[in-house]
């Protein structure tokens, strides 16, 4: 087992000096990785990759940590003819999904995990394909294999099985719920998804850093500048290149105009998720106000198109920057009166508390983030606890509860949407003329590797990106906060009733598109 | 609590509602929004610029003609910044849906290469 006081060993050249980077025989990457959570490291994620492309001859699983002492990457490096290595899930449950998606996608085998079954690619993918392996052409479509899905059932006398989905009764997107339930009381819920898997971080491997952008940007809708910005920091620094103040003001304004109008749409949704129709109307029309407020700032009711390696691909517009601080201030107002019509009713509330509780112990055993881990008591926040840009200026206030339920997860959300409103009014405050982008300062060397987080309305996304020739991208990983947050939301269901699960779902509000990427 | 249900029914009665008439009046659309790239023909000198810059190959150049597939085309606006002649904008048009694939490819025609 590698000592945690060792010296680094095999750091590459010109990776940033304050991250420890290590090899790991395979024998002892689960134990080394538990030893460091032990001593207060967090599990990031597990990257799978193919050496083949930067000068290796096999794979390799790259798992993060956030310390225990500064950021640290362990490397095991696997060969093609037996690329299996102890599970690392077994001893860190955060690990599953990610070990799970390395199997499918590279063909590596985490041996002993206590959920092998296939996780991005359905049954019907063929056997032996592993399209992330460089050998394997993504412009050729692979024969269908003949193995089905075989659900996680639980079976015993009263116990009833309840298929909901991948296709649903709204404009959600596809996932499929197996309850197993008794009388109305869920006893496990096995959710099934990558239903809208298409292969993005294959399709961006060989394009130029500027050609990815659009890709990463649009593997959801509703984060596009958490994962723009976490893409961009991570492209900064491959190639050394500083900001001007007034792309980081700019990025942090736009950062908290996406967390405000997913907050105030998820107050909305979880109104919905309960039928409570006047709730979701003030709401969803807070909600347009928001959107509205977006299109004059950057165009784009979404803001895409806005964050761009270097800092902005085009400056925010004067006018909508001027009617910000008017309209925010009415919003606040409103966003206020809504919320508070939503406690004073007895009714709603009684729905909300005590409803998928997730106890702060599971929240961090699961590695869950954002909301959800902050009203289950865990007060983690990446703009405070390890601040990029701008919030290295302004600091965000952190809100948190203890009950881990829905009724904790809406008073969250609604006291940081006005944080945000808050922060985006100072950032237009102190946002000043000048330079809003800087040109790439070097070609990274092939094979640098650049991580990056960024604390988005779902929690924390991050990217890992590895360069190829020539300002190329060789491997681009995108471990969503939707991601992160899956396993919770099954876990947080077992006990409740099965009309309460799209109460629950609601009210941690994941994005499918950006977890099946 | 009565006093909780009357303020929910006279709220909306105190707001106008914020739904537009569209398609009876026209939508309500952003002072920047980007939508259709549209060329200029009289300033385009057929360098192909757009053609390399587009992330999604959208964009095709022959000697007549310009053509932008918007089955492709994701409206990122690199082919509006990368013109060296500044002759194309992400123009206000949005109502692009069609019956068919062929007529998401449009094509503007052009004055050939100079």
């Amino acid at each position: 087992m590698a000592d945690v006081d060792a010296p680094i060993a095999d750091a590459c050249p010109g990776e940033p000096p304050d991250v420890d980077v290590r090899q790991v025989h395979a024998a002892d990457l689960a134990g080394t990785v538990a030893r460091f959570v032990e001593l207060g490291a967090r599990f990031q994620m597990l990257v799978g990759l193919d050496e083949r492309s930067v000068g290796g001859d096999g794979l390799a699983v790259e798992v993060a940590l956030d310390g225990p002492h500064r950021p640290t990457r362990l490397r095991t490096d696997l060969p093609l003819a037996d690329p299996s290595y102890p599970s690392v899930a077994r001893l860190i449950p955060a690990a599953s999904w990610d070990e799970r998606e390395a199997k499918d996608l590279f063909g590596m085998i985490p041996l002993g995990h206590p959920d092998p079954r296939r996780l991005v690619l359905h049954e019907r993918w063929p056997a032996g394909y592993h399209p992330l392996r460089k050998d394997v052409s993504a412009n050729v479509a692979p024969p269908l294999g003949d193995r089905h899905y075989v659900p996680f059932e639980a079976h015993g006398e009263g116990v009833y099985q309840l298929p909901v989905g991948p296709i649903h009764a709204g404009i959600i997107e596809p996932g499929h719920f197996r309850f197993s339930a008794v009388g109305e009381r869920v006893l496990h819920l096995d959710a099934r998804l990558f239903f809208t898997h298409r292969g993005l971080e294959k399709l961006v491997e060989g394009r130029s850093f500027a050609d990815a952008l659009p890709v990463v940007e649009r593997a959801c809708g509703v984060c596009t500048v958490s994962h723009a910005l976490a893409y961009s920091i991570a492209v900064e620094m491959l190639t050394g290149t500083p900001i001007p103040p007034r792309a980081s003001w700019s990025r942090l304004l736009l950062s908290e105009l996406e967390r405000l109008y997913n907050h105030v749409g998820d107050l909305g949704n979880i109104c919905a998720g309960i039928g409570f129709q006047s709730g979701v109307a003030r709401l969803g029309a807070l909600k347009e106000r928001l959107l509205r407020l977006n299109d004059r700032v950057g165009g784009h009711r979404y803001l895409m198109g806005l964050v761009a390696p270097g800092g902005l691909r085009i400056d925010l517009n004067e006018d909508g920057l001027a009617s910000l601080a008017a309209e925010l201030e009415s919003i606040s107002h409103d966003l206020a009166s809504a919320v508070r019509a939503v406690i004073r009713s007895a009714g709603v509330m009684g729905r909300l508390h005590g409803t998928g509780v997730v106890p702060s112990g599971l929240a961090r055993t699961l590695g869950a983030t954002g909301v959800a881990a902050r009203a289950s008591g865990l007060p983690d926040d990446l703009r405070r606890d390890d601040p990029y840009g701008a919030y290295k200026e302004l600091e965000a206030g952190v809100v948190a509860s203890s009950a881990g339920d829905v009724a904790a997860r809406f008073h969250v959300r609604a006291q940081e949407a006005q944080e945000s409103i808050r922060l985006v009014t100072e950032a237009r405050r102190r946002l000043e003329p000048g330079s809003f982008r800087a040109a790439l300062a070097a070609v990274p060397s092939l094979g640098a590797v650049g991580v990056a987080g960024v604390e988005g309305p779902r929690g924390v996304s991050r990217v890992w990106l590895r360069a190829g020739p020539d300002g190329t991208v060789d491997r681009f990983h995108l471990r969503s906060a939707s991601f992160a947050n899956w396993p919770v939301v099954a876990a947080a269901v077992p006990g409740d009733l099965v009309p309460d699960f799209p109460l629950i779902n609601k009210s941690f509000e994941l994005c499918y598109a950006c977890t099946d990427r | 609590m009565p006093i909780d249900i009357l303020e929910r029914f006279l709220h909306p009665l105190r707001r106008p509602p914020l739904t537009g008439r569209y398609p009876a009046e026209p939508a309500v659309l952003g002072p920047t929004m980007r939508g259709l790239p549209q060329l200029d023909p009289a300033r385009c000198d057929s360098s192909a610029t757009c053609v390399t810059a587009c992330p999604t190959d959208a964009i095709v150049l022959t000697a007549a003609t310009w053509a932008i597939d918007v089955g492709r085309c994701v409206f990122c606006g690199a082919c509006e910044a990368a013109c060296p002649q500044d002759a194309i904008r992400l123009g206000r048009r949005f109502e692009l849906a069609s019956r068919t694939r062929e007529a998401l490819i449009l094509i503007t025609p052009i004055g050939g290469p100079r």
